[in-house]
């Protein structure tokens, strides 16, 4: 195979991956730092109920 | 008080750089380039140019940016009883779209030779915003002429309170993942030559977009975000939010420009889904016949909508 086209091929699969990365890091620290605790209530009231729907 | 000379430097530099931009022309002595009516251009000295080489045709010669090669003839020069203004009017319609270069010889005034000129015309650079604005809203108003984001239009435009938090939320959320859209675009994916992977980029942004506004508004503002509560959800099965970064990206527009696209999106989608659902509202008390009621008619008063769109079509302010 052509060696230009396997080099974009690897060149993309590295460039998304270190974006896949980078943005997925972000979320998580994103979604630590703004942590909400979830409220028990809500969960007792969701036990509770049949759970058909 | 610090904060209040940090704000005051910010504003002195903001108003240093937008009279530069106002004055760069490009020659010491012409102080004003402009577009005037589709044919002509006006030129603005600093004094009285020389009469004599003013009204020369064959002292300018000028092309649009984009084909350099295809030099537009000037057809006639007219010169201000003060003489410091200048003229030209050019055989053919100029499209002011495009920025046009002008060259002149060497600038001649009261018979000091001032040397040549080399100017760049342009539209105003607010205008040209304002109309990707009012283009992406109503001209090309992504649901009526282009007939994308049709399955969250029809889903949430049975009442006018769920339209508009819908659009809003939208609006919003476009406005994350078209400013992220256009930074990969421009400083990742197009130097290392993957624009073919757009969709992709573009996809895993619009949903972490979403997601980010989400566990964001959840901790920031709890009231906001139970107000928004489904159509965050939403947004992402939006096509509109995929279409918004392909074409800025296709377009090649800047920064600001795809924030107005962005803007004009949420906005369009915002007016389609509150005139449906006023519409819709008022068809809830209409006898429509037994096949159809609900979607079906629904889609009719969709294209009638479009048609009365079509309107907008010749629409143009700059």
């Amino acid at each position: 195979m052509d060696p230009v086209l396997v080099k974009l091929a690897l060149g993309g699969v590295a460039v998304l991956g270190c974006i896949g990365l980078f943005f997925g890091i972000g979320l998580a620290m994103a979604a630590q730092k703004f942590y909400v605790e979830p409220d028990p209530k809500v969960e007792e009231v969701l036990h509770t109920l049949a759970g058909a729907q | 008080m610090k904060r209040l000379a940090t704000y005051r430097l910010l504003a002195g530099a903001l108003l240093v750089a937008l009279l530069l931009a106002g004055c760069k022309t490009g020659h010491q002595f012409v102080k004003a380039t402009e577009f005037k009516d589709t044919d002509k251009i006006v030129l603005t000295f600093a004094g009285p140019v020389d009469e004599t080489w003013a009204k020369n045709p064959a002292n300018y010669s000028a092309y649009a940016q984009p084909d350099p090669d295809i030099v537009l003839k000037v057809k006639e020069v007219a010169l201000s009883p003060e003489r410091t203004q200048v003229t030209l009017t050019f055989a053919s319609p100029l499209n002011t779209k495009d920025p046009h270069v002008l060259s002149t010889t060497n600038i001649v005034s009261e018979g000091q030779d001032l040397g040549a000129a080399t100017l760049t015309v342009k539209k105003l650079y607010f205008g040209v915003l304002l109309s990707i604005l009012l283009g992406a809203a109503l001209i090309n108003n992504f649901v009526f002429t282009k007939y994308i984001g049709l399955c969250v239009f029809f889903g949430t435009s049975q009442k006018k309170g769920t339209a508009v938090g819908m659009g809003v939320v939208f609006t919003i959320v476009i406005a994350c993942a078209a400013m992220m859209a256009w930074a990969l675009y421009q400083f990742v994916l197009k130097p290392y030559q993957l624009t073919f992977l757009n969709i992709v980029v573009f996809i895993g942004l619009v949903s972490l977009s979403v997601q980010g506004v989400d566990t964001i508004l959840r901790k920031v503002n709890p009231v906001l975000f139970k107000a928004f509560g489904v159509y965050l959800v939403l947004v992402i099965a939006n096509c509109i939010a995929i279409a918004v970064p392909l074409i800025l990206a296709d377009n090649e527009y800047n920064a600001p420009e795809s924030f107005m696209l962005a803007l004009g999106a949420g906005g369009g989608f915002l007016i389609a889904l509150f005139l449906m659902a006023s519409a819709r509202e008022k068809l809830e008390l209409a006898k429509v016949p037994a096949t159809f009621k609900g979607l079906p008619i629904a889609f009719v008063t969709a294209g009638l909508f479009a048609l009365a769109f079509l309107g907008f079509s010749g629409l143009s302010i700059y």
